[in-house]
């Protein structure tokens, strides 16, 4: 019983503090860039609003065109009640590393069709960008997940974050640690791997796929993505053995500090990125049992 | 046992062969629908023989001439029954899908000739799973090989005649290698059943032992489609109509699964490590290379085609992580990955034969199995869509499907082996799950561009704007049902591995440990659809769902049409790019002025042309140093008989001198 009730109290937290999350790496962003910036609360009220627009579907469409936000949005949903990252014992136990890389690939095919339905060449651009990444990032998440796995020595999530495990009492886990961050910022499409802010073909990935998306539709996709930014950088912070809060605050200000220094990578060199996350976690993994 | 279950099995194979008689009875439709009766009559009879086998332990169905020299030639044992299931299972939803599907080719296809070649393919396959002895599996082997041969060039056009030219010279090197490995296993009996083999491979020396498996393995893996040995099944398997493609992808190469696994694990030795690496060096090198082509493949069909071999490479690579897991004494992780690579084998029939069914209705609405001529069938056909949906689903290895717990199983035992005594293991272990991991992620991207080409967006040709000819309810269902079964298996995932633990290591008790960790995929299943089924709630409460408007999309103010959307090239681009030094394309740009005098305004064309490695630079120089030798060895042919009579002397004395 007091598990139920652990899952809700975590999946409201998640859902509540997902827009703040979004609005407080915009708001830093703008600090570190000299601009006075939107307050951190607009994204509550920029969903609210989205909300209540017109919804315009594009007239090349199909059933799966108006599936995606449901599915997305549940697979968010899924995501913030089954994983333990607010409560170390929450979550439910049976959601293994194997089942969160599978359902963060459903999240991403659901996204990248469509993309792809509504016919239009910046739809196919963001899909066809998006899936490379989705298919090429899988395999670090999986390796790198294996490697806490290992050390918690259960596949079980719930084990991996509940035992404490972290970067600090185990040191040896330090290049997966980086890994990670490599995975959370290609998952979210966040610097070096796409431009969130921008309307720009040569930039654009996730906002080129829900290009076609408007009204209620818009409002959650663009809610899924900060639920998903919220849980991986909650993932993160249990792994350096933070705080729900300090997480929050620290997280999305080392995110919007690090946006701020790097430019984005040309998506055509996108395979170095990949190939360094994917050589780092297996460098992390086969780490583990050498020393 | 009673004489009703015994008779189950020989009226399954009865039945399959009346068919193929009934069939050659005439031109007219009756013909074509009796004889596919009859095959359904046969798919059923063999699904009921072989739940009696599979659900009551020890029970073996058999059925043989009743003289003692050749008792039993024939009999399903629980390991067997697997295999006859989904022969029975396929056969039987393919007889379903063609009664109408073939009514619609009666001009392309010989339907008489046609169907009693199906028959007789679906008898050789029943046949080898069910053979006891080198002599009767090689039998039904040559059955299945030659029948699917011509069914290959059933359409009489000139690339299905080469292909079927190319599968016959593979399936034939491989049916040779077979022999050769059964007679010099036998060591002269050539009667010997697989009991008696067992017994001899036991006591035979290392290196008849090796060279066997040298043998079994190239007989095998070419039919089952290794690389290097695929080079037929991409260009045959598509070749044939849908129907046949799911018999030959969906289980044909399950049959040839079967026999590799029936000779390594009921007749030779345990094999060992080094053995063991070379089938997963092979797998695994299948598994990249075959979701690699399918990523890239621009022909709906081969692309099913490649994603075979890939699947064919996960197996293998989950057979060979078992057998090294044996070599090195981890029985949990030996036992796992062996249920995992049936229960994917299983999976894979499933999604693997529902998507070749598909493929054969998509291929007849837009008249092509070029990808850039499809699009926008979701529109006009949306039920069919959905089901193929789920195929694709299932086929990327996604949750909650069935093959997704095929390969969470077998990833999950080697995550609870990386920390093994032994760092070599360690190593492979490793190297393994990064592979397989990074095959996966491809999968998906070769599934999502199936279906998002074909079936989203706008028509990419006038075939496809308006489908005539849409899916009919026997294709439907048939499809469906498949679609259906691979989500079934899935959520029912660990009664399923238990039942195949039971049937296939008869030796050890069939409980499957994978440590800690608990399988539930319903729970997974339930909760992913309560959290969508949430949301819908949610957006029907907080917002109006009327509120909504039909209009054009963002177009940039000019007019857009299915010429500017992504076409297969386009989505797959980057995956060529990152990884060009595996595949090699060719790419040629031609440009034409449009007036002779003015260079600068020209029409351009561009092609992409995918090239096979193999192809270039292994059969083709190989086939041209044959026809060389060919041509040195005409030059002993002088026309001249007592020359030739001199060769016979020869050759005679030596094969004296060889055998005495």
């Amino acid at each position: 019983m007091s598990l139920t009730i652990a899952v809700f109290i975590q999946g409201i937290v998640v859902l509540a503090l997902a827009p703040l999350v979004t609005g407080l790496v915009r708001w830093f962003k703008a600090r570190l860039q000299g601009r006075h910036g939107a307050a951190p609360w607009l994204v509550y009220f920029t969903l609210l609003t989205t909300l209540k627009k017109e919804n315009v579907i594009s007239e090349s469409r199909s059933w799966v065109f108006r599936c995606v936000p449901f599915v997305v949005l549940g697979i968010a949903l899924f995501l913030s009640l089954t994983l333990p990252i607010v409560f170390p014992s929450g979550g439910i136990p049976q959601v293994d590393l194997f089942v969160l890389a599978g359902v963060l690939a459903l999240s991403s095919v659901f996204l990248v069709l469509g993309g792809l339905d509504a016919a239009t060449a910046f739809g196919g651009m963001g899909a066809s960008r998006e899936m490379t990444i989705a298919a090429l990032i899988e395999p670090t998440t999986l390796i790198t997940f294996a490697t806490f796995a290992s050390v918690a020595g259960s596949s079980s999530l719930q084990d991996i974050f509940g035992n404490g495990i972290t970067v600090i009492s185990h040191p040896a886990l330090l290049l997966s640690f980086v890994a990670l961050v490599l995975i959370v910022l290609a998952e979210n499409a966040r610097y070096p791997v796409d431009n969130p802010a921008t309307h720009l073909e040569l930039t654009m990935v996730h906002e080129a796929m829900v290009l076609e998306y408007s009204g209620p539709y818009l409002a959650m996709l663009e809610y899924a993505s900060s639920i998903k930014l919220t849980v991986f950088l909650l993932i993160l912070g249990n792994l350096v053995g933070a705080g729900l809060l300090t997480t929050v605050v620290i997280g999305s200000f080392a995110l919007a500090l690090f946006e701020s220094t790097i430019a984005k990578m040309r998506f055509f060199r996108m395979q170095e990125y990949m190939s360094i996350a994917f050589f780092l976690a297996l460098a992390g993994l086969i780490l583990i049992f050498i020393i | 046992m009673s004489l009703f279950s015994q008779n189950l099995l020989f009226a399954s194979l009865l039945f399959t062969l009346f068919s193929g008689i009934c069939a050659l009875g005439g031109r007219s439709l009756v013909f074509h629908k009796l004889s596919q009766g009859l095959l359904l009559v046969s798919g059923v009879l063999g699904m009921l023989a072989s739940f009696k086998v599979l659900l009551a332990p020890q029970t073996v169905l058999y059925f043989g001439l009743a003289s003692s020299e050749f008792f039993p030639v024939f009999q399903l044992d629980p390991y067997g029954a697997v295999f006859f299931l989904l022969i029975s299972l396929v056969s039987f939803l393919s007889a379903l899908y063609a009664v109408p599907y073939l009514a619609s080719y009666q001009e392309t296809y010989h339907l008489q000739s046609l169907n009693a070649l199906v028959a007789t393919f679906v008898l050789g396959m029943q046949l080898v799973v069910v053979s006891q002895s080198p002599m009767a599996f090689m039998l039904g082997w040559e059955t299945m090989s030659l029948a699917s041969f011509f069914l290959v060039v059933s359409d009489r056009s000139h690339e299905s005649v080469k292909a079927a030219l190319l599968y016959l010279v593979m399936t034939h090197l491989g049916a040779g290698a077979l022999l050769i490995g059964f007679l010099l296993l036998a060591q002269g009996f050539f009667f010997a059943d697989f009991e008696q083999l067992a017994a001899l491979a036991a006591s035979a020396p290392l290196w008849i032992l090796s060279v066997c498996f040298g043998l079994f393995f190239f007989g095998f893996g070419s039919k089952a489609g290794l690389v290097p040995f695929h080079v037929w099944l991409p260009e045959a398997h598509p070749a044939a109509p849908s129907h046949i493609s799911a018999l030959m992808s969906g289980i044909m190469l399950k049959v040839a699964l079967y026999g590799f696994l029936r000779v390594l694990l009921f007749i030779l030795p345990p094999i060992g490590a080094t053995a063991s690496l070379f089938i997963l060096g092979f797998g695994l090198l299948s598994a990249l290379y075959g979701v690699l082509y399918a990523v890239v493949e621009r022909d709906f069909k081969r692309t099913l085609a490649f994603s075979s071999i890939e699947n064919i490479g996960l197996i293998f690579t989950m057979l060979g992580v078992a057998f090294f897991a044996q070599s090195q004494g981890l029985e949990g992780l030996y036992q796992t990955a062996l249920i995992a690579a049936i229960f994917f084998a299983i999976a894979h029939a499933i999604f693997k034969s529902g998507l070749f069914l598909a493929s054969g209705l998509i291929v007849r609405a837009v008249h092509s199995r070029d990808l850039e001529k499809m699009g926008g069938l979701a529109r006009q056909m949306p039920l069919f869509s959905m089901v193929f949906f789920v195929l694709c689903l299932a086929a990327a290895s996604l949750p909650p499907f069935a093959p997704f717990f095929g390969e969470w199983i077998f990833f999950q035992s080697i995550l609870q082996n990386f920390s093994s005594q032994n760092l070599f293991v360690t190593i492979v272990l490793i190297l393994t799950f990064a592979v397989i991991a990074l095959v996966g992620g491809l999968a998906i991207f070769a599934m999502v561009k199936l279906f998002a080409i074909s079936m989203l967006a706008e028509p990419r040709s006038e075939a496809a704007r308006e489908v005539h000819e849409k899916p009919r309810a026997g294709e439907l269902f048939s499809v469906a049902i498949l679609a259906f079964l691979a989500l079934g298996l899935g959520l029912y995932a660990p009664t399923v591995l238990s039942l195949i633990g039971a049937s296939v290591l008869v030796s050890s008790p069939a409980e499957i440990t994978v440590g800690s960790a608990t399988i539930q995929p319903s729970l997974i299943f339930w909760l992913l659809l309560g959290c969508v089924f949430v949301v819908w709630i949610l957006r029907r409460i907080f917002s109006r769902t009327a509120h909504e408007r039909i209009y054009h999309g963002w177009d940039c103010g000019q007019p857009i049409d299915a010429s500017m959307e992504y076409t297969a090239t386009a989505f797959s681009a980057p995956i060529r790019f990152f990884f060009r030094l595996i595949l090699k394309t060719k790419k040629t740009l031609v440009a034409q002025p449009v007036v002779a005098t003015n260079p600068w305004i020209t029409t351009r064309t561009a092609t992409v042309d995918l090239r096979s490695i193999w192809m270039d630079y292994g059969y083709v120089p190989l086939g041209r140093f044959i026809i060389g030798m060919a041509e040195q060895v005409k030059k002993i042919q002088s026309g001249n008989i007592r020359f030739y009579l001199l060769l016979m002397f020869l050759t005679l004395i030596l094969t004296i001198w060889v055998a005495l």
